[in-house]
């Protein structure tokens, strides 16, 4: 093998090892970078923090990313987070947690339902149908409330959200033990069984996934729902550790769970990512933000970088599409091949004319 | 692969438990000796400290009105009836104080203070620089976060400043219902805390030293009455008064004291005024002036006043709504006193603003934080003076401070 060949061969190795694991090589940069520089930042409190932050959107992005994966959007996820914190918190007195929370839950799993069959039956495109769901949701949120935050400052409300937050052990509480295991149930659910792979096959390929046999609008039905169902989680929980919900606490969340999703992998055109990398992504965002913050550094400094990262990731997936799609087809070895030949055939017409040039 | 992953995760560790040594060895070394600060402490003036605008910069109300008895059920009374909004007009006037810690006395001077406030604002900006012109006069280390009017990053922001471990924490509460949970996770950190500007729930004020502001309730039934004169003036026997409401963000304070303080206060001083809208269209002035414009379409000459609860964007969006129609007889007054607001009232586009010092709110705070460490006496509240601005006086005010 030629040098110029060997070199190319193993840029392309690392470069593609390095797209393979960019969002762990991502963490962990920032992981060291902020335990080293940023003040405060490695610490059992902190880190306990940051886990407790990224709780309600990484149980939001578990969903958003298995929709994302069927080459859909789910623009409703930040109004569904609110809806649920505020029926669950609305029902509390009447009905108890015991009852609240499962009917909120409910809800948003009747959200996803909503978006899902008009997405998979009427094939209304996700972004429109979301959107729509979106401004419905604001409206019900409003009337439900008046306009007014929903609070419960009574001893068991207080309870409940004192166990919530409590560590179980250091690191861990239980809203945050939920999140990891919604998260590792999640993600061996797509990786290890054939329904959850299917997930990728109706969002690679919908024609070729119906072809082999796959129920394509029942699984994009299914990702709605389960988009819905973990928003809602996400919501009500945190809520309930808030003891509170106000009428934009889901508002945030949208861009920042679309950014961990796409920087974590998970491809926009469907077919590609997962569950943990969406996980790891919103974590390193988080530390990210943390960090900012013990720098003294302001909330538009945080908002700057995360477009920063996500401006560069997004231009990196449009150039791999493009480089992907220059490759389509090619033959490497044929071109090199068809060149060697070339080279061959213009040696010999040298030669014969040398060999001419002699006799003459 | 798996062996480079490894590696990576030990040198993270490593480098961070490094880290983490050196931040515990610099946090001792940067704990003094106290001895001798509280004299010193007391020893400061900030008396004679000023605002932009040239107005004394700590400018504490002397208002001495009784406090009312809290009734049995203040939701069971009508919205019209001013005790229906006590939980918020008084909180903290009855709260249990019994688990705030003791001051220490101990001065001052040297202290590490973090300012938690709502959003990027110019308001903020200047209640910012208030806060720090006091801190500069007892040397006080101030920091300053933001979390940009989101209520999860300003969690987020109270757990990081609980990870400091100042010697206090002050906080803008971004709403007034999420603020008793807020407050309690600071006090059972055991940080001292001050509220200021925007009044939280009543539960909120039993884990506070005290809360800091304007009394907007107690504005707003002053620039009530300042309105309510002004269309009595232009309508001499009107048997009804129709007027709107632009409110605030909903949620916070500002939303029940700037519309529901007038309404209760009206209902009793002036019940001819009739409320004939409510809306909260946001900051924005082309959401106001639609607003507005539609108001002007639906109420035609019925509309004599509006009461906004910014004298910025929304007051903006007003005048041009009303300049638009021809309408510049319908009297408006607002809440601040940006310079877009002064301006509005020298030019007789708005006929009252109220006086709300940004610089003075965080000026106040900062000396409620330094009386407490120099061992004073805290009020339960703590009040701005309150002060209606109109064309005859708007000129006392300039420079604006924001």
């Amino acid at each position: 093998m030629r040098r110029s060949e060997r070199d190319t061969t193993s840029s392309g190795r690392t470069l593609a090892w390095v797209e393979r694991y960019r969002i762990f090589l991502l963490f962990a940069v920032i992981f060291v970078f902020m335990s080293v520089f940023a003040p405060r930042f490695f610490n059992v409190f902190n880190l306990t923090s940051i886990l407790r932050m990224v709780a309600m959107n990484a149980t939001v992005a578990i969903g958003f990313t298995i929709v994302l994966i069927c080459a859909q959007l789910d623009l409703s996820i930040g109004t569904v987070i609110t809806f649920a914190g505020v029926v669950g918190l609305s029902l509390k007195e009447p009905l108890g947690y015991a009852l609240s929370v499962p009917i909120a839950i409910a809800a948003g799993a009747m959200v996803g339902l909503f978006n899902g069959v008009l997405v998979a039956k009427a094939k209304i495109s996700s972004f429109i149908v979301t959107l729509g769901t979106l401004t419905i949701l604001q409206g019900a949120i409003y009337t439900i409330t008046g306009g007014n935050t929903i609070s419960l400052s009574t001893p068991d409300a207080f309870a409940v959200s004192d166990f919530l937050a409590g560590p179980l052990i250091p690191l861990i509480t239980p809203r945050i033990l939920l999140m990891l295991g919604l998260v590792a149930a999640f993600e061996l659910f797509l990786r290890r069984t054939r329904t959850g792979r299917n997930f990728y096959l109706v969002g690679g390929n919908r024609n070729t996934a119906w072809l082999a046999g796959i129920n394509t609008d029942r699984y994009l039905i299914a990702a709605f729902v389960l988009s819905g169902t973990l928003a809602a989680i996400g919501g009500v929980f945190f809520a309930m550790e808030s003891s509170a919900a106000t009428l934009r606490m889901g508002d945030q969340s949208l861009m920042y769970v679309i950014s961990a999703t796409i920087i974590g992998g998970t491809a926009m055109t469907g077919g590609k990512g997962g569950v943990f990398r969406s996980f790891v992504a919103v974590l390193a965002l988080e530390m990210l933000y943390t960090g900012v913050i013990l720098f003294g550094l302001g909330n538009e400094v945080k908002i700057f970088i995360a477009g920063l990262i996500l401006a560069a990731v997004v231009l990196y997936e449009a150039y791999a599409y493009y480089r992907h799609q220059r490759e389509i087809g090619k033959r490497p070895e044929l071109i090199r091949e068809l060149a060697a030949g070339t080279t061959r055939a213009h040696a010999a017409v040298d030669a014969a004319s040398d060999g001419a040039g002699g006799k003459a | 692969m798996r062996r480079m992953v490894s590696m990576l995760a030990v040198l993270a560790l490593l480098l961070a438990a490094t880290s983490g040594v050196f931040a515990a060895g610099a946090r001792e070394g940067a704990t003094g000796d106290a001895a001798g600060n509280l004299e010193a402490s007391l020893a400061v003036d900030t008396s004679g400290l000023l605002s932009a605008d040239g107005q004394p910069l700590l400018r504490v109300s002397d208002d001495d009105r009784a406090v009312p008895t809290r009734p049995a059920d203040p939701s069971a009374l009508p919205q019209t009836d001013p005790l229906h909004w006590y939980d918020m007009e008084w909180a903290g006037w009855a709260a249990d104080k019994s688990a705030i810690p003791e001051s220490p006395r101990t001065g001052a001077i040297g202290r590490r203070i973090v300012f938690i406030v709502h959003g990027d604002h110019p308001w903020t900006t200047a209640c910012t620089l208030g806060a720090q012109k006091v801190a500069d006069a007892y040397n006080m280390e101030l920091k300053a976060l933001s979390p940009n009017w989101d209520l999860a990053v300003q969690n987020q922001m109270i757990d990081q400043a609980i990870n400091e471990r100042p010697d206090m924490i002050l906080l803008i509460p971004l709403d007034a219902r999420t603020a008793p949970q807020q407050a309690r996770r600071i006090h059972r950190a055991g940080i001292p805390l001050i509220l200021f500007n925007t009044l939280p729930d009543a539960a909120a004020m039993d884990y506070a030293i005290t809360w800091t502001g304007p009394d907007d309730f107690g504005q707003f039934r002053l620039l009530a009455r300042t309105f309510a004169d002004e269309l009595r003036r232009l309508h001499p026997g009107a048997g009804e008064i129709g007027i709107a409401y632009v409110q605030h963000a909903p949620g916070g304070s500002p939303y029940f004291a700037r519309s529901w303080g007038p309404v209760s206060e009206l209902a009793g001083y002036a019940p001819e005024i009739k409320t004939l809208d409510m809306q909260a269209p946001g900051f924005e002035a082309d959401r106001t002036m639609q607003l507005v414009s539609d108001w002007l379409t639906r109420f035609g000459s019925e509309l004599k006043g509006i009461i906004a609860a910014d004298d910025s964007a929304q007051a903006l969006g007003i005048v041009e709504a009303l300049r638009r129609a021809g309408r510049e007889d319908v009297v408006v007054v607002a809440a601040g006193n940006s310079k877009v607001g002064m301006d509005l009232v020298q030019d007789g586009r708005l006929f009252a603003i109220t006086y709300q010092t940004a610089e003075g709110d965080g000026a106040l705070a900062v000396q409620t934080a330094a009386d407490w460490f120099n061992g004073k006496e805290i009020p339960m509240r703590r009040n701005l003076a309150q002060h209606i601005i109109t064309q005859s006086d708007v000129g006392d005010f300039y420079p604006p401070q924001w």
